[in-house]
């Protein structure tokens, strides 16, 4: 038999350096962005990393059933409208009992963008030091799918439906990412899963970052569940996010964006909608307004990265952007 | 199953060593991976992007372990080489 011809070892494979901490058959759908995400994040910062959630499609799985655990992680399970706020609580008991850890509030994007974004914004504004990660599914996926602020124009959810009178979702998507970077908090991201070295990446610089204080990740992670797409398009649903601009890949540390990834010539948002049931019965018009509000939130973000690394800002990135 | 499959501490409740749950998520599946050895070029990609993480490194190859794979198809559908083929279970039942 001939030498096969062997390719390189994904570096991907580099940042895994700890255990999964998750059993093998968790109860989540095939094909769920989710539960990439959910288990490459301990295996990047850590086992000793202490979890906080909320209701959502990832409680079920991180909180345990009975008197049994699907992990070996520590979690705090909070109420959705308090979430950022308990993380502050665990946070400022470590600091005072001497422990040195690092808090993950790990959250849907209901609870970050709409439920629970009053004390979301307040622990950004007192710079708690903690990492909250907002997985992005667009939607309240586990009581339904029904619509959240994230979820974009023309979006069908249960309570935006297709028919005669509506037309899905008739209001434009929060961009929750921007919306966290304009505090001038240490550490901001956007991050996909079709592009896990760049998460890995952003994780890790996260978890340096989290010294100086608040840090939070956006991560777009799709669910064939509630899109009506196909498991096997999940990571390409993302590529296609990213390359059509939908998504952007974008740092910001101390509120000055750096752009990750750029794209050269970005795809019409058409080659991502139609991968997915939601959008089919989108007209031209409206794939127009869509088209419009991905090129307009990209434009900002461009025009707001190169303003921003003109500037002089008051808070340096050299004194580590303390509290005043 | 991973190493830690007991708790080693204490934890907030009592009888917090029994071992972990897990559902026999291969049961699941409509479809299973098969991996062409002679294709496959060990690059990794099925093995990071498995949301499972069930594909396991052998000596040259990647294989699924099917006790847990889910059956969703992204190993077969991110395979830079085509290495993967999602084969309906019908045709393995004897």
């Amino acid at each position: 038999m001939a030498e096969k011809k062997k390719g390189r070892l994904t570096n991907v494979l580099d940042y895994l350096k700890h255990d999964d901490p998750f059993s093998k058959g968790v109860a989540f759908c095939p094909g769920c962005g989710l539960e990439l995400l959910l288990r490459f994040i301990p295996r990047v910062l850590g086992n000793d990393i202490v979890i906080t959630g909320t209701p959502s499609c990832s409680a079920p799985v991180l909180l345990g059933q009975n008197r049994q655990s699907w992990h070996t992680l520590s979690y705090f399970g909070t109420l959705m409208t308090g979430a950022a706020a308990n993380a502050t609580g665990l946070v400022r008991y470590y600091k005072k009992a001497g422990i040195d850890n690092t808090v993950v509030c790990f959250n849907g994007d209901g609870t970050a963008n709409d439920i629970g974004f009053g004390n979301l914004s307040g622990a950004a504004e007192r710079n708690e030091p903690f990492i909250y990660i907002c997985y992005d599914n667009e939607g309240y996926m586990n009581t339904g799918i029904q619509k959240s602020g994230t979820t974009p124009y023309g979006a069908t959810t249960t309570t935006t439906p297709y028919g005669t009178v509506h037309r899905g979702k008739n209001l434009r998507r929060m961009n929750l990412g921007l919306k966290m970077a304009m505090n001038k908090i240490p550490y901001t991201a956007t991050a996909t899963l079709s592009d896990l070295e760049d998460l890995a990446k952003k994780l890790l610089k996260a978890k340096k970052a989290k010294e100086r204080g608040f840090c939070f990740l956006h991560v777009f992670a799709p669910c064939p569940t509630g899109w009506g797409a196909d498991p096997a398009d999940t990571i390409d649903i993302c590529r296609q996010a990213v390359k059509s601009n939908y998504f952007p890949l974008w740092e910001a540390e101390n509120g000055k964006i750096r752009m990750t990834k750029t794209v050269k010539k970005p795809k019409p948002v058409s080659s991502y909608t139609k991968m997915m049931k939601k959008f089919n019965h989108m007209t031209e018009k409206d794939m127009k307004i869509l088209q419009e509000d991905v090129e307009y939130e990209y434009c900002l973000l461009g025009g707001l990265s190169v303003l921003e690394a003109e500037c002089q800002l008051p808070v340096s990135a050299e004194d580590g952007g303390e509290k005043l | 199953m991973s190493s830690n499959q007991f708790f080693n501490h204490q934890g907030p409740w009592s009888d917090a060593t029994e071992p972990l749950m897990c559902t026999d998520t291969g049961d699941w599946r409509t479809k299973r991976p098969v991996v062409d050895r002679e294709k496959c070029i060990f690059c990794g990609f099925c093995a990071i992007y498995c949301p499972v993480q069930v594909m396991e490194m052998k000596a040259d190859y990647f294989e699924p372990d099917l006790g847990f794979c889910k059956g969703c198809g992204i190993c077969a559908k991110e395979c830079p080489k085509n290495a993967i083929t999602m084969v309906s279970e019908g045709e393995f039942v004897s």
